[in-house]
């Protein structure tokens, strides 16, 4: 059925596009959870998951034990699941989807399933099927030659792994080595500079692994965990991937010194475990020779140490970049972002190349009003005007730059008329020299006697 | 000349960056007293004859106001974009040899132009270099060296915080080269109220939507047309700039007008005048057809139509027409063809073998739609075999060459559905929004999105969003979208039509196609020849073959018997699956009602059964009056008119207008128009719903009427079925040239169904039905039809000889589903010198590969070999492909014997579903049958039972689904099931439709509950009240196999996108062939 037609019988139907990979990895993470069971787990995409549970079925009840347990352990994550236990993994996975299972006998029952449970292809089991061989019983009945004259050894091989004349092993999911290094002290360790000694330790061996994984890590986090069972943990974050160990050191540092409540080792600590909790692709550098220097990536590097170290000690929201935003409207054409978010700067839009620069330097937030206002209909600058109680005359303009509002985030806006306040910008020097960025919101057209403001100043 | 005018407009045709139409920006430009306006659009004339034709109703040159068309030119080469303006005839045909050259040079849709181009092609063009930045001077110097005083450099005010800076800097470079400033604003819109649209369409432009697009979109409202006093203000400083325009103007004198066309020579002999040839040709076809002497009504006849031809020089048209036409009959074979259309009433014409319905018979009047008052070409419209058209058009680029002949453009048109996508992403709605609003708008055609629409999808219309969408896609309807390909309009010129218009790549290799639609064509007054595909003709001509070659006769188009009662008293029963434009289903309820008995009861059974006559309420009336059940009267004017008027116009259908002619007809006769008033009516009807001339015509006519003393409501009644033939009106040339062709089609239906069968099944895909439909009426008239089998079969299917001399249809391999041609023919080479054996046999001899073997076995159609289904694909599938070349010179079987396989029998049910499957028919047995004992048991009754049952008796009926429609308003959905025994009609109300939607709509063996309703002329409807989707039950019938029964063509829930119906301004004669609309009647 294709979506148009789903459409057309069901008109609120809403529709997702199928994500594979968030299936997969769900899939993947579903299979994790039966690392409980065995060893031997592996995952049958798009839907299946297949556990070896030879030997160890009676530690949890039995076979049908396991299959209740394996139940609740998917009914916990909201997923319905059909188990199924066989001779052979196809065997199983195929009772699971075109039987009901326990079955008195096994044998009987994989006889009796429908020829799809072949996994054939569409083809096949067609053919299969025309011909009047609609159970696997009926097809593992015939000599065997016949069936693979028509349907090729892999569809004799099917029925073999399906009636358990042969098998195979299935290949395990084995968990990953998550980056966690880990020193156990013999003694209690109260001293801070053992502390620092021992985390320099454990970074350089975290960055000789990042560097085998060609991974640089932007957070790392450290417990420690003392004699008395309490544990502290720390965490630091980077703007760029680092494998350089004395900046994370450094790091931590400022983030030890920028604790409110100091770290109080107490009777001391028994171990301490450094994990890389994120860590992004990083080839390896060519470190600066000594002596010779490079001064943008010097600057570069010097500006990012900074940040980081900033960050780490005011809090990330206390460091911020300014990244333009594509917007006419003034105010909107830039945003304050926190610095250890951003990576590197952004260009900044250049302004025009030989003409006085567009936009002050400046912004009032939000633009201060003016009064006494007096200006030419229906486009003319203002001829002077009075700001903090201090009266201007403007000796040159230039202008209007004509801003509309945006229509589209007024109710109606898209109707005549109904678009919002346009604003004229007119960037104005005084009679003393001052230069004002300084606009009219609204054409006279728009709206009776509009209001005046100024927005910026220019250097 | 004082004032100002607007040199640089872009309209919609500068796609999705113009927004507003162009007939939009000259009357705004007019209203705010400017002297003229310059349209120019990116690298297209598309737009200019639709500014053309708004300023000609201005009063064009007479009105004062200029209108000067041109292009703006935007250039791969980084050259800023410069305006282009034809001052003559010469430089018009310097600037479409340019944009041909950029056309030509890209890819479909596009324009490479590179600087150099223009100054080799700069002749008589005024140029205006429109600079984003400050413009580099030495272009501006290479210009003025190309085409010294007529280079100007545009100077605008965008408000963009430096224009005084820039003015000034432009001032300074144009002291310094001598080029003059030109005052303009780059408009891109007519009123500033378009910003929202012009966002809307940037947005669409760029995919993006407005929230994303920041600067993408323009800061503000500024690009609109300004008064010339505004225009002053803002260039205060450079007064002189604002002048130019006047300048550029008065030298101008080119305009469209100028474009004197010329028709094409060839198929004039040496030493002939065309008048001369043309008439020497009609009388010797005169005098072949009648050897003792013409008639006098006919010399009378052809007498005035040399008369009218000559006084129109319309000579050449006709022979070229004829050239065409001779062309295709020469071939060998010869192609069918068949002409239409106003001209094609003429008795030159039907002499001339262009029309095979003979004029002075059925009393066309030729002259009465080729008047002398219409300043437009005559129109024929001729239909080819839908097989063989590309040989026609072929013939026609090698006759006058692609310098001379090109294809015309459709401007394909914002829809309802592609609009509210389209607008709704733009305007960051989810694709599930619009898709749930646009999916509503379910095979019906509305000029906006009623609220309705949105209230239906779930949506409260009052909802902000909602309300932008809809006023949004209000806006953008109807606005151009792209050019694309007519079908088979063809222009063709004596000169070079380059140097008439700009051509451009067609998405098809070799084919061209030029930048104008059929109204521009019109409008301009150049010929076009329509070479159209009809799918009828092939089976018609297909038909004819057979019958020779089975010597049932020796038939043409024009020489099929004719007013044969057998056939008439066929169409009276309606039954009529398989003919020509009245195998519709509404047709066919139609068809005892009119109860036809002559061609001219078939010319209006084609015409009314559409939407123009059944908005407009026509057909009731016609029904009441010819059963003789309502007195046929005309109302009278006041004296002095004469009191019979209209007893001439509305005479022959009985006072009910049921043609387009006939609604002109009344306007001038009835309401006083004059022609040329009328001639507005109509283009204003083709055109009413965007420009919304209609009104003022509306207004006219009903006073006019009243004034000359008819009553009020018959005025206004006339006016609405005027309406009606606006959107989607038929004209009596066309409903006669197609009821000639549906009488032919039924004729063979009547007297040879076999070879009809043959012919329809072998012209696939055409027409409304499936095979299977039309097997199945085949076997219900008595037609013997054979499965396609190995032994017998073609590729198409075939007659052979069956008892009693008559002829059984054997169905060909064609109908296997996949099968491929190839493999049949070298299957019928195979078998030639000695009957095949065994599978094993046919796949050496015919070379065949395993799939083409699992087909035929699956298809059933193995049995000459011995071979039952199962076994001949259990075989099959043991076949290796090819031929080994060990066993090639033995010729021994190379496989080795097997004992017998025994496996299980078919059970007949799933030997049916399997037929379905593979052949989509089966001729073993309907589904229906095996289900008949259950359904039974639950008090259903079959179709035959139904189409017997009393009026206004529950019954409920069962079937498999063929049809679902909902034409026409939509306010009634038409289902059509099947059984073993019949079909059963059923119509289910729009009101109960929504809560059993998925019934309706997902069903394949559907259940309907409801009540017969039977009309006096016997034709039977279930009015439906509950519908139940019993799919399932198809499940039953093999264990193996899904049901999947045949749906009609013409189904609208399979197959929505053939009842897209036609663009109503470019009423396309394919569409008409598919008549997506006629279907809506009830």
């Amino acid at each position: 059925m294709t979506l148009a037609d789903a459409r057309a019988r069901c008109p609120q139907l809403i529709a997702h596009e199928h994500d594979e990979p968030a299936d997969r990895h769900w899939l993947e993470r579903l299979t994790r959870a039966y690392f409980r069971f065995s060893p031997a787990v592996t995952q049958l995409p798009p839907d299946g998951i297949a556990i070896d549970i030879t030997g160890g079925g009676h530690l949890f009840g039995g076979e049908q034990g396991l299959a209740d347990l394996a139940q609740d352990q998917m009914a916990a994550r909201g997923m319905t699941v059909r188990v199924a236990c066989a001779n052979t993994p196809e065997g199983a996975q195929a009772l699971a989807r075109y039987a009901h299972w326990p079955a008195p006998d096994e044998r009987g029952a994989i006889q009796a399933l429908p020829v799809v449970a072949l996994n054939l292809g569409e083809e096949a089991t067609r053919g299969l099927q025309r011909a009047g061989l609609k159970t696997v019983g009926a097809v593992a009945a015939r000599p065997m030659a016949t069936i693979a004259a028509r349907f090729g050894i892999e569809a004799v091989r099917a029925i073999e792994r399906l009636t358990g004349d042969e098998s195979a092993p299935i290949a395990s999911l084995m968990p990953r080595q998550a980056l966690r290094f880990e020193r156990r002290f013999a003694e209690p360790v109260a001293h801070r500079e053992s502390v620092a000694v021992t985390l320099a330790e454990l970074l350089h061996e975290a960055a000789s692994s990042l560097e085998e994984r060609r991974l640089g890590g932007r957070r790392f986090g450290i417990e420690l965990h003392r004699s008395d069972g309490a544990v502290h943990r720390l965490e630091i974050a980077t703007s760029a991937p680092t494998r350089d160990s004395a900046l994370v050191l450094r790091l931590f540092a400022e983030r030890i010194g920028a604790l409110a409540d100091p770290l109080d080792p107490g009777f001391g600590y028994d171990s301490m475990v450094l994990t890389v909790l994120r860590a992004e692709p990083l080839d390896p550098v060519q470190t600066s020779i000594p002596g010779a220097t490079d001064g943008m990536i010097d600057d570069a590097r010097a500006l990012a140490e900074l940040v980081d170290r900033l960050s780490t000690r005011l809090g990330p929201d206390a460091v911020r970049r300014l990244v333009p935003r594509d917007s006419h409207i003034p105010e909107q054409a830039q945003f304050a972002l926190p610095a250890i978010e951003r990576g590197a700067p952004a260009p900044w839009p250049a302004d025009t190349p030989d003409g006085p620069p567009s936009r002050p330097l400046f912004l009032f937030d939000p633009p201060q009003g003016l009064h006494d206002v007096m200006s030419e209909v229906p486009d003319g600058p203002p001829r002077r005007f009075t700001w903090r109680r201090k009266l201007h005359h403007v000796r040159l303009y230039e202008g209007p730059e004509r801003i509309a509002g945006e229509w589209w985030r007024r109710k109606g806006g898209e109707l005549a008329g109904q678009g919002g306040l346009t604003r004229d910008y007119y960037r104005v020097e005084d009679v003393r020299g001052r230069r004002y960025w300084i606009f009219r919101h609204g054409l006279y057209e728009e709206t009776d006697g509009p209001r005046w403001y100024v927005h910026g100043l220019f250097a | 000349m004082s004032g100002y005018a607007e040199l640089v407009a872009a309209t919609n045709y500068s796609f999705l960056r113009g927004a507003s139409h162009p007939s939009e920006m000259v009357a705004q430009a007019w209203a705010l007293g400017m002297s003229g306006v310059g349209i120019a659009d990116r690298n297209s004339v598309a737009g200019v004859v639709r500014a053309h034709m708004a300023w000609r109703d201005l009063g064009g040159l007479g009105s004062g106001f200029r209108l000067i068309v041109g292009a703006r030119l935007v250039f791969a080469d980084g050259t800023p974009d410069i305006v282009a303006y034809p001052a003559t005839r010469l430089g018009w045909g310097r600037l479409t040899r340019l944009l041909t050259l950029g056309n030509r040079r890209a890819t479909k849709g596009d324009c490479k132009l590179k600087l150099r181009d223009l100054l080799a092609h700069s002749d008589d063009l005024l140029l205006i270099v429109m600079a984003q930045t400050l413009p580099d001077r030495a272009l501006l110097e290479r210009l003025q060296k190309a085409r010294g005083d007529a280079v100007w450099l545009g100077a605008t005010m965008p408000r963009g915080g430096g224009d005084a800076r820039r003015l000034a800097a432009l001032q300074e470079i144009s002291a310094e080269t001598g080029v003059p400033l030109l005052a303009t604003n780059d408009a891109l819109y007519a009123r500033p109220d378009a910003r929202a649209l012009h966002d809307v369409v940037t947005c669409i432009r760029t995919g993006t939507t407005v929230q994303a697009a920041g600067k993408l979109v323009l800061a503000n409202a500024e690009r609109h047309l300004k008064t010339p006093a505004e225009m002053a203000r803002l260039f205060r400083a450079c007064p002189h700039a604002v002048a130019a325009s006047g300048d550029l103007l008065a030298r101008i004198e080119f305009t469209l007008d100028d474009l004197k066309y010329e028709y094409p020579h060839e198929p004039v002999p040496s030493g002939w005048e065309p008048q001369a040839w043309l008439e020497h040709l009609v009388m010797e076809a005169a005098r072949t057809r009648y050897p003792e002497g013409l008639p006098d009504e006919w010399v009378r006849k052809i007498d005035e139509e040399f008369a009218l031809i000559r006084s129109r020089s319309y000579a050449y048209y006709f022979l070229t027409v004829h050239d065409i036409v001779r062309h295709a009959r020469s071939l060998d074979p010869p192609i069918l063809c068949q002409g239409r259309g106003s001209a094609a009433n003429s008795v030159v014409c039907y002499l001339l073998g262009i029309t095979s319905v003979d004029p002075v018979a059925n009393k066309l009047l030729f002259s009465r739609f080729l008047s002398e008052n219409r300043h437009e070409p005559p129109d024929i419209d001729v239909d080819f075999e839908h097989e063989r058209r590309e040989e026609v058009m072929q013939y026609i680029y090698r006759r006058y060459t692609r310098r001379r002949a090109g294809i015309a453009a459709t401007v394909i048109h914002y829809r309802p559905r592609s609009t509210i996508r389209e607008v709704g992403k733009a305007l960051g709605l989810t694709e599930d929004v619009t898709a749930r609003i646009a999916s509503t708008i379910w095979g019906s055609w509305g000029g906006d999105v009623p609220e309705k629409r949105a209230a239906e999808a779930g949506f409260d219309p009052d909802n902000p969003e909602i309300a932008r969408l809809r006023t949004l896609v209000d806006q953008l309807l109807e606005f151009p979208r792209h050019l694309s390909q007519h079908v088979g309009g063809f222009v063709l010129t004596e000169g070079r039509l380059d140097e008439m218009v700009p051509i451009h790549n067609g998405a098809m290799p070799d084919r061209t196609f030029i930048e104008w639609d059929k109204d521009d064509i019109d409008a301009l007054g150049l010929m076009k020849v329509d070479v159209l595909a009809l799918g009828m003709l092939t089976c018609i001509r297909k038909s004819f073959d057979l019958l020779r070659r089975h010597g049932l006769g020796d038939y043409a188009l024009h020489s099929v018997p004719r007013e044969d009662p057998e056939t008439y008293a066929m169409l009276r029963r309606g039954e009529s699956i398989g003919t020509f434009q009245v195998e519709s289903r509404a047709q066919i309820n139609m068809l005892p009602r009119m109860k036809p008995r002559e061609l001219y009861d078939l010319v209006m059974q084609v015409a009314i059964v559409r939407p123009g006559p059944i908005q407009g309420g026509m057909v009731h009336p016609y029904l009441r009056r010819r059963n003789g059940e309502e007195a046929v009267e005309f109302p009278s004017p006041s004296k002095p008119h004469d009191p019979n008027e209209l007893h001439e116009v509305l005479g022959r259908t009985l006072g009910v207008p049921l043609f387009q002619e006939q609604a002109m007809k009344l306007a001038i006769t009835a309401a006083g128009f004059t022609p040329a008033q009328a001639d507005g009516l109509r283009r204003a009807m083709a055109t009413f719903r965007h420009n919304g001339t209609m009104p003022r015509y509306e207004a006219d006519m009903v006073d006019g009427m009243v004034g000359r003393g008819y009553p009020r409501d018959f005025a206004e009644r006339c006016f609405s079925q005027i309406k009606g033939f606006g959107e989607y009106g038929f004209p009596e040339s066309h409903a006669q040239a197609f009821a000639w062709l549906a009488y032919v089609s039924a004729w063979l239906k009547c007297r040879h169904p076999a070879v009809f069968t043959c012919a329809l099944l072998n012209s696939q895909p055409m027409g409304f039905y499936a095979p299977a439909q039309l097997v199945r009426d085949a076997r219900d008239n008595g037609v013997e039809v054979r499965a396609a089998d190995v032994g017998s079969s073609e590729w198409n299917s075939s007659l052979e000889p069956a008892k009693g001399g008559r002829f059984a249809l054997r169905l060909g391999l064609r109908q296997i589903d996949g099968f491929r041609e190839d493999w049949a023919k070298r299957i019928v080479a195979g078998r030639a010198r000695s009957p095949l054996r065994s599978i094993e046999d046919m796949a050496r001899r015919a070379a065949l590969p395993p799939a083409a073997l699992r087909k035929l076995a699956d298809a059933d159609a193995c049995g000459t070999l011995g071979l039952a289904r199962r076994d001949a694909l259990w075989e099959a599938r043991r076949t290796p492909s090819g031929e080994l070349p060990l066993f090639a010179f033995a010729d021994a079987a190379e496989l080795a014997q097997e004992p017998d396989a025994e496996l299980p029998t078919m059970p007949l049910a799933e030997e049916v579903v399997t037929d379905y499957q593979t052949v989509r028919l089966s001729l073993k047995g309907h589904p229906m049958q095996f289900l008949r004992a259950k359904l039974a048991r639950e008090g259903v009754l079959s179709c035959k039972e139904i189409g017997a049952a009393p009026d206004g008796l529950k019954v409920r009926a069962a079937g498999v689904v063929l049809i679902r429609q909902r034409p026409g308003k939509g306010n009634a959905v038409f289902i059509t099931i099947e059984d073993e025994t019949g079909i059963v009609n059923a119509l289910l109300w729009a009101r109960d439709m929504e809560h059993q939607r998925r019934a309706v709509m997902a069903s394949r063996l559907m259940l309907i509950e409801g009540e017969i309703q039977r009309s006096k002329e016997g034709v039977v409807h279930l009015m439906a009240d509950t519908i139940i989707d019993r799919s399932a039950m198809l499940a039953l019938l093999s264990a193996s196999d899904e049901m999947t029964p045949p749906i009609a063509r013409a189904d609208e829930v399979s197959r929505p996108k053939s009842v897209r119906p036609p663009d109503p301004r470019h009423h396309h004669p394919r569409n008409v062939r598919i008549l997506p609309r006629s279907r809506d009647f009830h």
